[in-house]
């Protein structure tokens, strides 16, 4: 972190999308807003955990968090703006061998400021953690969010999350993960913005054993324009990394899946696969899906695939022959299609908050 | 009670011709078979009652109980009280058995009610015990990763439990074993009723042997050629179709006739690059 300095707050308010959630099924929540946390609740399981803010970073964890490894050094315009004007962040560490099978549920609002958000999950070795993100913008803003995991040793990271931005948000967003040996990060985001989007997720697998796996499911309507690039790089021997991206384009939008599985030089027995599903709803609509596999070694399995149309008129039939109408018809397909992400949502709030959104966005 | 009428019944597939003036009648309570060789249309017209959009008719007309069948959606006419067990049914990942179906029969519900989910789930659970499948039959995908057999339980399922005025099972005995078959024709004899007009279309008299029919019906041509009652299937089944052919002097019965497949070669990236495709 170059740079840490946090504007004052205007005031405590929990906007009401986000007070909706806010049910006796939600547990272990934390909202942030325009940096700072103004609202924490949470279960016992988490006692041992250390989550807050950087402006109260206890002296001798900030060491912790900030120390260079791995996340400061990182050639991309959007990080090194990040890491040079950050205004907001979370800091969360996992000591050793704790295994939390509650999901902690994080609400970042952007209100008052262009919002540049840092947020660090460290697992120490064997521990396990499931982490939900749900970001939220009030006001017409730049949102440059970067969140960075670093999962040590036999550690478990399970990363979900919603990204809800409006029209009139420009959206920049990188999450990193970093894992060690015997390692696992699984990844599933939506993507229901409907802000410009460029949107990278990179799984870096540093040792031995080590998995990784990103799944994305992203939905653009009327004029917006997104780019979503997944990157799973092979920096170890005997490590796994599966990349998966379900897409639907809408309107006028247009929607990029850039996957690469990436194995570097003497990575034997390494395995990286990939698979892109769309479904294009307009004639207007774009959607590419640009798998690429860069390997340089032998010993690996690999593979990659991409499939991309309209729905299926044999699937509209059947619904349809059983009496759905052609919108129930293509509304079920479409949820169908999109359950991979859907399944990790945690409560029925947040499971209709997402199947309203893509129901909007597929009008 | 329902009646369904086919009268002069033209339909065609890619401006090619498949039926050429279909006649027929069911009534509610009845049970008809339609028997023929492969390729003379049998199929195309259940697709075509039910309104597959593939094809189009050129003459004729289909009334459900004096209503235009022609006029209506596939949704409207399968609300309508028609229903059609498919050959090849569709997968559909990610939705599952029982939301597809408790959608099904909402969608025949006035707007805004829906059916009562203990209900639902009593007649679901009685209706897959009959049918003996699996217990997690109703959080699996529809009809995803299915062997053909479960595929057509499956079909039967969604008749029990939509109940429509007028079932078409097109052959629903292809892909079941003899106790699957054996199953399958039991729960179908069971929803016999007064006002349930039943048409099955099949090849083999197996599956009639199970399920009684009043009238039987050959096709050819893409017509039927011949009615009657269960003793042209005994006559069927002893001499296949030559005598039907012979008394009509029809040689060639087929409409629709299969062109080899062209052969596609599938592969990785690699092997395109290798064979420079």
């Amino acid at each position: 972190m170059v740079n840490y300095e946090l504007t004052p707050l205007m005031n405590n308010d929990i906007p009401n999308e986000i007070t909706s959630f806010l049910t006796k099924d939600l547990t272990n929540y934390v909202i942030i807003k325009d940096g700072h946390i103004i609202a924490k609740s949470l279960e016992e399981d988490f006692n041992k955990v250390y989550i807050d803010s950087y402006e109260h970073a206890i002296p001798d964890k900030i060491n912790v968090f900030l120390d260079s490894e791995f996340v400061n050094e990182y050639n991309d315009d959007a990080y090194t703006y990040n890491i040079e004007n950050v205004n907001s962040g979370l800091l969360i560490h996992i000591p050793k061998n704790q295994v939390i099978t509650k999901t902690l549920h994080v609400f970042y609002i952007q209100e008052s400021i262009d919002l540049v958000n840092n947020t660090r999950i460290i697992l120490e070795d064997n521990s396990e953690f499931k982490y939900f993100e749900y970001l939220y913008n009030v006001n017409p803003s730049s949102v440059n969010f970067v969140s960075n995991s670093i999962v040590r040793e036999n550690a478990k990271l399970d990363y979900s999350g919603i990204s809800k931005l409006n029209e009139k948000a420009l959206f920049s967003i990188t999450r990193n993960s970093y894992v060690s040996r015997y390692g696992q990060s699984n990844y599933s985001v939506a993507e229901v913005n409907d802000s410009n989007t460029d949107s990278k997720t990179n799984i870096y697998l540093n040792e031995k054993y080590a998995s990784g796996t990103t799944k994305t499911v992203a939905i653009t309507s009327n004029h917006q324009e997104a780019r979503f690039t997944q990157l799973v790089e092979h920096l170890a021997p005997e490590t796994e990394g599966y990349i998966e991206n379900y897409g639907v384009s809408n309107h006028n939008s247009v929607l990029v899946f850039e996957g690469i599985g990436k194995i570097n030089k003497y990575m034997k027995r390494s395995i990286a696969r990939q698979s892109n599903k769309g479904i294009v709803l307009s004639k207007n609509a774009r959607l590419d899906a640009n798998p690429l596999l860069l390997i340089d070694e032998f010993d690996v399995e690999a593979s990659h695939g991409a499939a991309i149309g309209k729905i299926d008129d044999d699937q509209l039939y059947y619904l349809m022959s059983r009496g759905l109408t052609l919108k129930t018809a293509e509304r079920l397909i479409i949820n169908g299609f999109l359950s991979p992400v859907l399944k990790k949502l945690t409560t029925d709030e947040l499971k209709e908050d997402f199947v309203l959104s893509v129901e909007n966005k597929t009008q | 009670m329902s009646t369904l009428i086919i009268k002069n019944l033209h339909a065609e597939v890619e401006e090619k011709e498949i039926l050429k003036g279909v006649n027929l009648e069911i009534k509610g309570g009845e049970t008809h078979a339609i028997m023929g060789p492969n390729g003379t249309g049998k199929s195309t017209l259940a697709s075509v009652i039910m309104g597959h959009p593939k094809y189009t008719v050129t003459q004729g007309e289909i009334l459900l109980d004096g209503k235009n069948v022609l006029e209506m959606a596939v949704d409207e006419r399968a609300r309508a009280g028609l229903f059609l067990g498919m050959q090849n049914p569709a997968e559909v990942p990610g939705v599952t058995n029982s939301d597809f179906i408790k959608t099904a029969i909402n969608s025949r519900m006035e707007e805004g009610k829906s059916v009562s989910l203990f209900k639902f789930i009593r007649d679901y659970d009685k209706a897959v015990t009959e049918l003996k499948m699996s217990e997690d039959l109703p959080h699996r995908y529809l009809n995803e990763g299915f062997s053909g057999g479960e595929k057509k339980r499956n079909e039967i399922l969604q008749m029990k439990m939509l109940k429509p005025k007028l079932a078409i099972l097109d052959e629903i005995d292809s892909g079941l074993d003899v106790d699957a078959l054996k199953i399958v024709g039991e729960n179908i004899t069971k929803m016999k009723n007064k006002d349930l007009g039943l048409l099955l279309i099949t090849h083999y008299q197996r599956l009639l042997d199970y399920i009684k029919a009043d009238r039987v019906h050959v096709m050819m041509k893409g017509q039927i050629v011949k009615s009657g009652d269960y003793s042209i299937i005994e006559r069927i089944d002893a001499e296949g179709y030559d005598w039907i052919k012979d008394e009509l002097g029809i040689d060639d019965v087929r409409v629709i006739v299969e062109e080899e497949e062209e052969r596609v070669v599938l592969g990785v990236c690699a092997t395109k690059e290798a064979l420079d495709l």
